[in-house]
């Protein structure tokens, strides 16, 4: 049987602003690991710096709470030390594809098992609203002096890219598609990726509720992103290229592109170390009555000379 | 007394490393001590590089200067190295080179080529290769000639190999002859190259005719030599390793789980011998009490150094004995993550490689300047423990100490080691690894937390029950928290956590040994005390023995634990020292700056090297000499 919602819901006064989109995506996130039915013990949120990394201290987990732009990191070697948790990513646009852009990427090359959610504003909320990496070109925000002269980046492009075997788009205040996305993404063996799409109604002046739902809508049944073999993903990819590059006048939602075909990094390492997944690095023994279990002179022979 | 000092020297690429290595299996076979290091630059191939290694019966402590025997496989090597090698010693090179003009050695540093044209043309000699041949044979120095592009056709029809492919034995050719003319028997020789080729037969084949045909050469025109005495170690089972090897099995041995790290100089070879056994498969009696038959080690290259210390941070939190390796520049991205871990109370071991800074500075070549950096890393008071390693010895326990450490006090341990101790090579004696001294202390991690359970649970000594992430709901951040992890900017709340890591800091220092902190060798009433911390260790004690056959009668402060800084053992043993003199490779003064900040004690003077290659034994003795001649700063330049 399911668990409630409302068992993961943390004794904290959540201090996001009334009407932020971060709203919709904790009740999103409750939501999907009640259905999963994971043990909040079992579940790891790792939030970066920003409005959206205090999730971390809203859903009830076995959480931490990363620096800015680290929680990609921290969050990869808390899944390799213990590979039968389930580990959620919680970032801003600004931590996960500006300052922590690198490791955005090398979770793709990875393909470890966690799921990333973007809380993605096109803002930096909580330092007070500059240009964050997903706000288009020539947009004034009211924080902005002047309008903004960088590009945005193409967040589900750029996992597509990266390697992530599962990229969605969701929107923050559609919570039961949303859910649905993250349990998805949450069941999916290998990187996944949500875009969240969401106002800040405190910073974010032109990019609005009304803005967003002028211009979403959710792919159709007829478009099919799932990749079974090395042949079908010639066969789609034209169609899927389509979909994750567009973002304008119309955005689409829903799951864009689902490689079924690879090997997560925990495959990978078990296939090269059999047996690492059943005694992973965080729970395994070390030691038998506070001695070690290793004596270097059997164990490093390509260093003993017997004279 | 036996006391061997060789210098092989070549370019980048050209087999220094192997023969500098299989000169070392050789003298170890032969039953002695050697510690040998290589010297080389940040570049691929073509650069000029050298094996500098010492062979005794007590264990060399340091390098030395002048050497015994110069192996030169090129014209620069004799041109770099002409004036480091001692009356009576031998120079094996190829008569081919001769006519090399220094100018036309293009790898060669600009500085160098004009320092030695200035000393060869002062010598009326010509400014090529063969003068400085000249220069060493007028000081006495017996010129081996060895034309080695004959011999390559020799081993090409020995080991019915076109000459191109048996090109590459041109190293034993040159190191056989000198180690042959230098009274070691063929046999070690041989039996070094197969240990070095291990599972290579072709290759061993091709080195063990080259070594033939080389000792044959030299036997017909130089005779016979002189035996070299059997050391006193043979019949042993021993280890010869680097300091980067013996930092990998000393975190094996420790139960590491997961190793993170981004390629750099001098740490990757760490990495790389800890990767080659990162997967150990357990004999069956071990199996069943650790209910695992195969031991895995996580080793994951990460992207940056950023990642490395923040996924160390993530396996660490999820229970792994977890850790990074590093020098000095990965080290400074770390820093936010060390204070990170610092706030966090996240047990980790950060191995911090220094090198020659600032900035990428010289990469391949050592220093002791991350002292400071390594304390003080980390923004905001963070304090952390900070160990450094003598010797090859201590870099294995240290390393097993620093993840007892990090678990017992939940707080990052920098363990801090150079680029000398990293490449360079000793052999080491069972005895010396002794695992009935290694206990694997994991502190407060509880297995079963409960119901309830806070992280940062205010206790006496500011230590925590530690829980796995994955085993009870929990909250871990970096923000200033309460104690179940809720952030907080509440200023009782904040005062209380401050606090609280004070006191981990406090309990290091009451707990740990004082062999761990700081280590006083000689007799406590010597008129001058030397005190020193990390790799200067070995070469301090040698110094010490021969300034007591100049009649100084020295003794040592080795600082072990530099942070929490031991200033009371410290204060007390330097209250009854005469003359103190701080010797260490940095620039600042950095020893001389905490011994100063921690106890009042301004040190007499300050013996420094900044040059970027190791402290050698006859330069501390230099050093102390001018200082008691009343010098307060001497800076020792020695090495190529």
């Amino acid at each position: 049987m399911a668990r409630s919602w409302l068992e993961y819901k943390a004794p904290a006064w959540v201090q996001w602003c009334p009407g932020c989109g971060d709203f919709g995506i904790l009740n999103a996130i409750y939501r999907a690991v009640a259905e999963l039915d994971i043990p909040p013990e079992r579940l790891v949120v790792v939030g970066g710096i920003g409005c959206s990394g205090r999730t971390t201290f809203y859903v009830k987990g076995s959480n931490a709470h990363a620096l800015h732009g680290r929680a990609i990191p921290m969050a990869t070697g808390i899944k390799l030390a213990r590979p039968e948790l389930t580990v959620i990513v919680a970032g801003g646009d600004g931590d996960l594809l500006g300052i922590g852009g690198g490791h955005f990427v090398a979770l793709g090359r990875r393909n470890v098992d966690i799921t990333v959610i973007l809380f993605d504003n096109a803002v930096y909320g909580l330092t007070k609203g500059q240009a964050a990496p997903t706000l288009p070109a020539w947009i004034k925000t009211k924080a902005l002096t002047s309008p903004n002269i960088h590009d945005n980046v193409n967040p589900v492009l750029l996992a597509f890219a990266a390697g992530y075997t599962f990229v969605a788009r969701g929107y923050a205040y559609h919570t039961s598609q949303l859910k649905e996305l993250i349990k998805t993404a949450v069941r999916h063996k290998g990187a996944s990726f949500i875009d969240v799409l969401q106002p800040c109604p405190t910073y974010n002046n032109v990019m609005t509720n009304k803005w967003y739902e002028e211009r979403i809508y959710y792919v159709g049944e007829d478009y099919d992103p799932i990749i079974r073999t090395r042949e079908d993903f010639k066969e789609k990819l034209p169609a899927i290229m389509e979909k994750l590059l567009e973002f304008g006048d119309r955005i689409p939602l829903g799951i864009l592109y689902w490689d079924q075909t690879k090997d997560s990094f925990e495959e990978r390492l078990e296939k090269i170390m059999p047996g690492y997944m059943q005694a992973p690095p965080g729970t395994r023994r070390i030691s038998v009555d506070g001695r070690p279990i290793v004596d270097p002179f059997e164990v490093f022979k390509d260093r003993v000379i017997v004279t | 007394m036996t006391d061997l000092n060789i210098i092989i020297g070549g370019p980048q690429g050209g087999g220094i490393e192997s023969a500098g290595q299989i000169a070392v299996k050789s003298l170890v076979l032969k039953g002695y001590n050697i510690l040998g290091s290589r010297e080389y630059h940040s570049n691929i191939m073509g650069a000029h590089s050298y094996y500098h290694l010492r062979a005794k019966e007590d264990k060399p402590g340091s390098l030395t200067l002048p050497v015994d025997a110069l192996l030169a496989l090129d014209a620069e090597t004799v041109l770099t190295h002409y004036r480091e090698v001692r009356p009576g010693g031998i120079v094996v090179y190829d008569p081919a080179v001769k006519a090399t003009r220094v100018d036309s050695i293009q790898p060669m540093a600009p500085p160098l080529k004009e320092r030695v044209k200035k000393d060869l043309e002062s010598r009326g000699l010509p400014t090529t290769a063969e003068g400085a041949l000249k220069a060493m044979e007028s000081e006495g120095v017996k010129l081996v000639g060895l034309p080695l592009k004959a011999m390559l056709r020799k081993v090409s029809e020995e080991a019915k190999a076109p000459i191109a492919s048996v090109s590459k034995t041109v190293n034993t050719l040159g190191l056989s002859a000198m180690l042959y003319m230098l009274g070691v028997e063929p046999g070690y020789i041989e039996k070094a190259i197969s240990l070095q080729f291990a599972g290579k037969e072709k290759v061993i084949r091709m080195n063990v005719a080259a070594a033939r045909i080389a000792v044959e050469y030299v036997r017909e025109v130089y005779g016979e030599p002189e035996v070299l005495p059997d050391g006193p170690h043979k019949g042993k089972v021993r280890m010869v390793a680097s300091g980067n090897d013996l930092v990998a099995m000393g975190k094996i041995v420790a139960g590491v789980g997961f190793l993170s790290y981004y390629p750099i100089t001098p740490s990757s070879d760490e990495a790389l011998y800890l990767e080659r056994h990162k997967y150990v498969k357990l004999d069956d009696g071990m199996a069943e009490k650790v209910g695992y038959d195969r031991l895995s080690v996580v080793a994951v290259q990460m992207e940056d150094e950023l990642a490395s210390i923040n996924a160390a941070i993530g396996a660490a939190l999820a229970g792994a004995r977890s850790s990074t390796t590093t020098s000095g520049p990965g080290y400074s991205l770390m820093n936010e993550g060390i204070s990170l871990a610092v706030e966090a109370e996240v047990p980790i071991v950060v191995t911090l490689w220094m090198r020659a800074g600032p900035s990428t500075g010289m990469p391949t070549r050592t220093g002791q300047q991350d002292l400071l950096h390594s304390i003080f890393s980390g923004h905001g008071d963070a304090p952390k423990i900070v160990i450094a390693s003598g010797d090859h010895v201590e870099a294995f326990y240290d390393a097993i100490k620093a993840f007892n450490w990090a678990e017992i006090f939940q707080s990052p341990v920098i363990h801090l080691l150079d680029k000398y101790l990293a490449s360079a090579m000793a052999s080491l004696d069972r005895e010396e690894l002794d695992l009935s001294k290694v206990v694997i202390d994991r502190g407060k991690l509880v297995d079963n937390p409960g119901e309830g359970y806070l992280r940062y649970k205010i206790t006496e000594d500011g230590i925590s029950p530690r829980a796995r992430i994955g085993d009870a709901v929990m909250y871990m951040t970096g923000l200033e928290h309460t104690e179940d992890g809720k952030a907080t900017e509440d200023p009782v709340a904040r005062e209380q956590m401050m606090f609280k890591r004070e006191r981990k800091m406090r309990k290091v220092l009451e707990v740990l040994p004082e062999e761990d902190k700081a280590v006083l060798y000689g007799d406590p009433d010597a008129d001058v005390t030397l005190v020193s911390f990390g790799s200067t260790k070995g070469v301090i004690l040698d110094a010490m023995k021969m300034l007591e056959g100049k009649g100084v009668k020295a003794n040592f402060l080795q600082i072990r634990l530099l942070s929490p800084f031991p200033e009371d053992l410290v204060a007390d043993i330097l209250s009854s020292a005469k003359k103190v003199i701080t010797v260490e490779l940095n620039l600042m003064g950095q020893l001389a700056f905490l011994l100063r900040a921690h106890t009042g004690v301004k040190p007499d003077s300050q013996v420094i090297k900044v040059n970027g290659r190791p402290i050698y034994d006859y330069e501390v003795v230099e050093g102390v000499l001018k200082a008691l001649d009343g010098a307060g700063r001497v800076v020792v330049s020695g090495g190529s």
